[in-house]
This record gives structure tokens, sequence and C-alpha cells, in this order.
């Protein structure tokens, strides 16, 4: 079966396709945090004496990028604090939640649990009651944001990390080019930077680690995770894309990082090309940025009659 | 001979014979090596380790669909 390429050690729990590379548990952890590491550094995502706020659900995605950012605070470089989202689905976000808060707890890090109820007045298993809804998906995208920028500006942070990975960001890539929507395709990138003050930067750390590298790097480590499927998820277009990569994948297992190198070469000319400079004003309601006289989470919110 | 198959909070108790790896198990159940993580008696292992009398084999969905 082989040993470690990198120090012989016969205990193998990967083998890289793509790399021909195959890891012992320690060579593994060391790999993964040391690409992560990589690509914090290339991209810039991190100065000294940033306060940087973690989207944390408990899911493996999250809990790894709390983790490998948790070393900078270690090393002094950066602040952290989390924010976990209620969304208000019955017998699936309740553990998530006491994972996140565990983990907060854990690395001293401060935290707060936001729900969509305190925050709207409804939760999404109420919206999902009403007559005529757009959808689980599209409320939670939404919804989630809202709550992650208002939350970035009470905690006075610097950046917001994303647990967005290598897969997240390839699917979106194919994805907005397959639907031809060229101004989304041209927004995706590693750092989300808006021409507005009032939006926080986003960061990516995760986005060249594999999904599955992940999820087999929190298991290595011992780390406590959320492992269940969101109950309103269903076959959408993204799983499809989703199904398409991972069937490529097999015989092709490069093909994700190099989506992802080619794209990071053409987005460049593709932001010159399409990208606007939206003029931000308040949202009318609330009072977050909005290029419309309501926010989309407001307009929502009409809508359901809240 | 047998060895016990974990899947979330499903146990069962499974004979076979002759030599069988984790990608044959999983192909027999089809299921996709993609979206799991395997434990082998608690560690961690890969597709091509070969299953042994009395073992206890985990599988551990890590991707979700949506």
């Amino acid at each position: 079966m082989g040993s470690c390429t990198k120090c012989g050690n016969p205990n193998v729990i990967i083998k890289r396709k793509a790399s021909g590379q195959a890891l012992c548990k320690d060579c593994f952890i060391e790999s993964i945090e040391k690409k992560v590491k990589q690509t914090i550094k290339k991209e810039k995502f991190l100065e000294k004496g940033d306060k940087v706020l973690v989207a944390l659900s408990g899911g493996k995605d999250s809990v790894v990028t709390l983790e490998i950012l948790n070393s900078y605070v270690k090393r002094h470089i950066i602040e952290l604090c989390a924010v976990t989202i209620d969304e208000g689905i019955a017998g699936y976000r309740e553990e998530g939640v006491e994972i996140a808060k565990a983990h907060a707890e854990r690395l001293g890090i401060p935290h707060k649990v936001v729900s969509f109820k305190e925050s709207f007045g409804i939760d999404l298993d109420e919206i999902m009651k009403t007559e005529g809804h757009r959808g689980s998906c599209t409320y939670c995208g939404v919804f989630r944001r809202w709550i992650i920028n208002r939350a970035a500006r009470e905690f006075g942070a610097t950046k917001i990390a994303t647990g967005h990975n290598l897969d997240d960001e390839t699917q979106a890539i194919l994805m907005n080019y397959l639907e031809g929507n060229m101004e989304n395709l041209a927004s995706i990138g590693p750092k989300t930077e808006s021409n507005s003050e009032m939006f926080t930067v986003k960061i990516k750390p995760l986005r060249e680690i594999p999904e599955k590298e992940i999820g087999l790097y929190a298991l290595a480590k011992g780390l406590d995770i959320h492992l269940a499927g969101c109950p309103y998820a269903q076959e959408s277009f993204r799983m499809e894309v989703s199904n398409i990569l991972k069937d490529l994948t097999k015989d092709h297992p490069t093909i994700m990082y190099s989506t992802l190198r080619g794209f990071d070469k053409i987005r460049p000319a593709l932001r010159q090309e399409l990208q606007h400079d939206y003029e931000y004003d308040r949202c009318e309601r609330c009072g977050e940025p909005s290029s419309n006289r309501l926010c989309r989470a407001c307009t929502f919110l009409e809508e359901l009659g809240k | 001979m047998s060895f016990t198959l974990k899947i979330k909070d499903k146990v069962e108790e499974r004979d076979f014979d002759g030599e069988v790896t984790i990608k044959d198990l999983l192909d027999e159940m089809d299921l996709s090596s993609e979206t799991r993580v395997t434990k082998k008696n608690g560690e961690i292992v890969i597709d091509e380790e070969t299953i042994e009398d009395g073992d206890e084999i985990e599988f551990i969905q890590i991707i979700y669909g949506g």
C-alpha cells in the first residue's frame, strides 16, 4: 500500500491522485496548514493587528478556518472573534450551534450566536411554511450575509473569514460561466472587497483546499464538527455542477486546481471589463448598505409581511 | 470471518470471505469514497486498506449535498 512519501510512516491516511503523494496523519496535517498559510501570504489576507471575524457554523469548513487562523492569534499577529447564525431549523441547527460555542470557548475567542428570529422576527422553518416563498437557500444566503456584516461592525472586525473551499470556488466559477452570469463571475475571488467602507473585507483562507481534505483534516486533528446535511438542501444547479466536477475529478484529479488557477489568471481582465462600482447608500428600512431603496434582506422581509 | 460496520448510529455485523478492501465494501454498498472518510479500529485509513476478521469499520460522511 506504500508509506508516507515525506517521512516513511506506513500508516497512510491519504493518497493524493493529483500529486501522487501518500501522507501519514502528521504530514497530512502539516501539508494542509502549510498550504493555507501559503494562500494567506500570497493573497495578503492578513495584516498585523487585524481583527478577523470567523463565520462559524460548527461545520468542518468553518471549524478548520478558525483552528488554522488561531495559530496567528498564538503568534500575536491577529485577534479572532466569531459569529454563529441560528437560522431556526429545528432538529438540525442546534448541534452546530453547540459545537461552535464549544470551539470558541476552547480557544478563548469572543463569540456570539445571532438568530434569524431575533434579527428578522421570523425563522427559516416559519419562512418555509409561507406560501410562495423563494426557496430556503435564497433567504438563508441573504439573511446570513446581513447578520455577518452587522456582526463584523459590532465586533470592530477588519476582516471576515469564511470557510469557502476549492470545491465551492470551482462550482461557483463553473455555475456562473455556464449560466452566463458574467458580473457574478467577475466578483468571485479570494478577497471580496467593496468600494463601500460599510462592507468589511471577506477572505477565504481555504479556497485552495479540496472539501474532502478539509473534512479529513478535521477528523485527523480530532476536531469536533457538525456532520449533518441541511434538511432544506434540495436538487439545485450547484449540486448538478458539483456532481459533474466530482465525476471529472475521478479521471482528472487536477481539474479543480486548474479551473481555479485559470480563473485567477483571467480574473483581473474580467473585473476591469465587467465589474461595476455600485453607488451604495443606506437601506431605508434597516440602515445597512444598499444600492437600492431597500436592501435584499428588507425586500424579502416586506414580501414576508415582516 | 466478520467485521462490524458503523455508519452514524447504525451498527451491523457483516460476514466476508477472502481479501476485501474498503474500496470493495464501498463499491458493494454503492457509496462514494469522495464524500466519506473511513476509520478502521478508530484510525483513519485509505481505500486500499484490507478488512480483517474482527475489525470495526466506520464510514463517516463528511460532504453533504446542498
